[in-house]
């Protein structure tokens, strides 16, 4: 299984990720699979409270972070029989509509391709330690204390 | 009775849990070897950390663990808030 992971503290775009990702693997005799699911994430312009947001700040826990998301990608990769797996994930202070994750599975078959990038999505909201903290216009902040619902 | 171990406890604090407390990291003297187990519970009462317990999650040497998970000298224990990522 092709797995890549990294941490981005400035912006990424994550169709230039993509396309570097799909050349690798295809450098590497590996197309990634039949299938191929994608999911991009981008901070959205407003607070959890609608207030104009200014930026999000992503806080992660050094080493703890990445060997989670590493955990957290073979074993769902695993479940599903995907092929290839990459996520990428900004840390630091995140603008409006900059993106925040990219998850792209690939797999034999759309099913599995599908699942796996959901499920994983969800596992690494959830189980990987990064926590928002939202800034406002007004210069006040506040973290954030759990996921937007799915 | 030896002296307590020169390999405390790492204590990390993360985002909001650590601007409550005031502090991101400390170091616990490890107790000595006779002494009785610590745990993550433990200190989290003996530092007197803001709110219940059961609002953070507990890692140990950057796994998740149990409240009451026996702490070994060298460790290093994160409590860590509700996380939010993706």
């Amino acid at each position: 299984m092709q797995l890549r992971i990294d941490l981005h503290a400035a912006a990424f775009e994550p169709l230039v990720c993509l396309e570097l990702w799909q050349r690798r693997l295809a450098v590497q005799g590996h197309h990634g699979g039949a299938a191929e699911s994608l999911f991009i994430g981008r901070v959205r312009p407003a607070a959890a409270d609608g207030a104009p947001l200014v930026a999000l700040e992503l806080e992660h826990y050094p080493g703890m972070t990445e060997r989670q998301l590493r955990q957290l990608a073979t074993a769902c990769c695993r479940r599903h029989g995907a092929s290839s797996c990459l996520v990428q994930h900004r840390i630091g202070r995140v603008l409006p509509g900059e993106a925040i994750v990219l998850v792209a599975i690939g797999a034999d078959r759309r099913g599995p391709a599908q699942r796996c990038c959901q499920e994983l999505l969800e596992a690494l909201k959830h189980e990987a330690p990064f926590w928002k903290r939202e800034w406002r216009r007004d210069g006040s902040s506040a973290w954030l204390t759990g996921n937007t619902p799915l | 009775m030896g002296e307590p171990s020169v390999d405390g406890i790492r204590i990390l604090l993360f985002a909001g849990l650590r601007e409550q407390a005031g502090w991101g990291e400390r170091h616990w003297p490890a107790p000595a070897a006779t002494a009785t187990t610590l745990t993550p519970r433990q200190l989290w009462q003996a530092l007197q950390l803001p709110g219940p317990l059961d609002s953070v999650r507990i890692a140990i040497n950057q796994q998740f663990a149990e409240p009451d998970t026996p702490l070994q000298p060298g460790d290093e224990l994160a409590f860590l808030p509700p996380i939010s990522g993706g």
